[in-house]
């Protein structure tokens, strides 16, 4: 909760993101232009008319692993070679921030626990194909009043087990609410944990996991001193958050199991998504204040135009994100809304937030001109440029659609240069001029 | 004809539905006949989608409550009608992408629309498609793709129709959110769609509407 007069949460991480406090620089020249970078960002999402554009990736994958090149295997098992792409990639192109070196997980994580939420690339799929998310009911349309009653119970004796064939012994533990004194509890736990030599096989694939995940994170820390402190590179991507409804539909029921509940227990996912609510908001915080930075990013999935209607959107998606990002923002924390899908007719949404607070990523089938309309004045947007167009189309294409981004979405500020989606297949001479245009329009106007 | 069956499906009342169905069949309706009755309300459903008033939640929910009835009421399970077909469609999603809700979608709406469609799942590899095409000869093969990786898969998934020496006897559509008119031209494919409209629409202009 903030007080009066005290400085919040957001601010003290806005300064110290801006600052670099967490980066060596190579030099002086380095720390000014990270500086110049980070505020630039911080601007233009305020709204301030600063005359630039910024350039910004969503994500880069594959694009930065033709520069060795490197399969997506190899980048999530060999994170040397991971480390060269990125350096590689973000070098020889023009960008004022980066991104896509954490959304390349750590290959052992999933694998020393078989999670079966993921394809991997090597095991299920080509080395050169992307990891894919698997969606499925993991959460049982009986069990929303299980959920509601005892969340971290269903979490480890029903949701982990189904994730994982290693995790399933966990289902043999008593609740641990059970767990009163020497006397009532205790014994149930440890005669659960003796009787299943399987509990204890499951800590130790949860080790493993984690040490892969040791091993990523440390790789994740030197990326960025690199990019960061040597290349002057803001890292975009910081603490995430999740809108309740998509986590529901993304990880729990699956879109067919959450389509049925809407119509079949409306009120129990309503309930299930305010239970969710003020967890996502702390996990966001927290992430804020664990990481120092300031943009708490929220991926959005199911919302878009055409998968539900108007009435849909705000009977059961809008409500508990529209309060996630209320309370990020009281904090004084912004928001990257990372709209997915075409979102022409749920922007003006984003309007009952208070100004200049989030940054929302359009996608190419969202019209940006309409959103630049719609949201003038409230909220910065970014992206559109089509990842089809980078991959397919000539330089001139891509240089005439960006000078209409620059041109349009770009007057009077507001706007960053980025392209639709995680970028795997593009022409780098494609994606360079996509970087030019933004820079040659920042210097025009300025 | 139960008008009481038809408002059940339309207005999505899963449970209603199931039963009124349950209720026909025990008291001696053909069992063809009620899955006949559910598809015609699921046409409205269909039709209203088309149209824009109705979403994917209205059309999944549709899809659902139909799969309850056919289970109820033919448990083992009915052939599909090719009689009155428009035509067929085999689908499925490239290789090397898993994703599944936009061709599931596709692959619903032309069921709907009257098409026979054998949907092979997602993940699909060249040479499943080329099987599925020398077993069904279909008029129209969908390609789907989410990912921009999928551009590769749907040229190779062609370039292999090609080889097998089907290319001719086949309209190729592709669709998924990246997809465009560079995307299919690089691909090879007749034509491409971005939304399910699209798609419907491609497959009534090849098969003159099933005429």
């Amino acid at each position: 909760m903030q007080h009066e007069g005290e400085e919040k949460l957001g601010d003290r991480l806005i300064a110290s993101w801006v600052s670099g406090a967490h980066l060596h620089f190579a030099s002086n020249d380095v720390r000014q232009r990270y500086q110049a970078r980070a505020q630039l960002i911080v601007d233009t999402i305020r709204l301030r008319d600063t005359g630039k554009i910024p350039v910004i990736p969503a994500a880069t994958q594959k694009f930065a692993f033709d520069y060795v090149p490197v399969t997506f295997r190899e980048a999530m098992t060999e994170f040397d070679k991971a480390f060269d792409a990125y350096v590689r990639q973000y070098e020889d192109t023009d960008f004022d921030a980066y991104t896509g070196p954490e959304f390349i997980f750590p290959a052992g994580m999933f694998e020393a626990l078989a999670w079966n939420r993921v394809r991997l690339p090597g095991v299920h799929l080509p080395d050169d194909k992307s990891f894919q998310f698997v969606e499925a009911e993991y959460m049982k349309a009986e069990e929303y009043d299980e959920y509601l009653d005892d969340p971290s119970d269903w979490i480890l004796r029903k949701y982990l087990p189904r994730l994982s064939p290693k995790l399933e012994p966990l289902a043999q533990l008593p609740p641990l609410r059970n767990m009163v004194a020497f006397f009532q509890g205790l014994p149930d736990l440890v005669l659960a944990a003796a009787e299943n030599p399987g509990v204890v096989d499951a800590m130790k694939a949860l080790q493993a996991s984690g040490e892969a995940v040791q091993e990523w994170f440390d790789y994740l820390g030197r990326i960025d001193q690199e990019l960061g402190g040597r290349l002057a590179l803001p890292h975009l991507l910081g603490p995430m958050a999740h809108a309740p409804f998509d986590i529901i539909s993304n990880y729990y029921r699956g879109w067919r199991g959450t389509i049925v509940d809407m119509y079949s227990r409306p009120e129990k996912m309503k309930a299930l998504m305010e239970r969710l609510l003020p967890w996502q908001l702390q996990y966001g915080m927290d992430g804020a204040k664990a990481q120092g930075h300031p943009i708490v990013t929220v991926y959005l999935y199911k919302g878009a135009d055409g998968l539900m209607s108007e009435e849909q959107y705000e009977e059961f998606y809008w409500p508990t994100l529209k309060k996630l990002i209320l309370g990020l923002v009281e904090e004084g924390l912004l928001v990257w809304v990372f709209t997915q899908g075409k979102y022409d007719s749920r922007l003006h949404h984003f309007r009952e937030i208070p100004a200049g607070t989030c940054l929302i990523h359009l996608e190419s089938g969202t019209d940006a001109f309409l959103a630049k309309e719609v949201l003038a004045g409230s909220q910065c947007i970014e992206g559109n440029v089509s990842s089809a167009m980078l991959a397919t189309a000539s330089v001139a294409e891509v240089e005439a659609y960006c000078v209409k981004l620059a041109e349009v979405c770009g007057k009077g500020g507001g706007f960053m240069m980025d392209f639709s989606a995680f970028l795997d297949e593009a022409r780098r001479e494609n994606v360079k001029r996509m970087i030019e245009v933004a820079k040659r329009y920042g210097r025009s106007s300025s | 004809m139960s008008q009481e069956l038809t408002d059940a499906i339309v207005n999505l009342r899963m449970d209603d539905a199931v039963t009124l169905a349950q209720r026909m069949v025990a008291d001696g309706a053909d069992p063809l006949a009620v899955i006949a009755e559910s598809g015609e309300a699921m046409r409205v459903i269909g039709r209203r989608f088309a149209d824009g008033e109705a979403f994917i939640p209205e059309l999944i929910m549709g899809g659902e409550i139909m799969k309850a009835i056919s289970q109820e009421v033919m448990p083992q399970g009915g052939g599909p009608d090719t009689e009155s077909s428009k035509g067929t469609v085999v689908i499925g999603t490239v290789h090397g992408d898993i994703h599944d809700i936009g061709k599931d979608i596709v692959a619903l709406m032309l069921q709907i629309s009257g098409y026979t469609v054998h949907d092979l799942g997602t993940d699909v590899p060249v040479e499943d498609f080329v099987t599925a095409i020398k077993e069904h000869d279909p008029d129209i093969v969908g390609l789907s793709g989410l990912l921009t990786l999928a551009f590769d898969a749907m040229k190779s998934t062609v370039d292999g129709i090609a080889a097998a020496g089907r290319r001719d006897t086949v309209r190729i559509m592709i669709g998924g959110a990246p997809v465009d008119e560079n995307v299919r031209a690089y691909t090879g494919a007749d034509g491409w769609g971005g939304d399910v409209g699209a798609a419907i629409k491609l497959a009534d202009e090849w098969t003159d509407g099933g005429a």
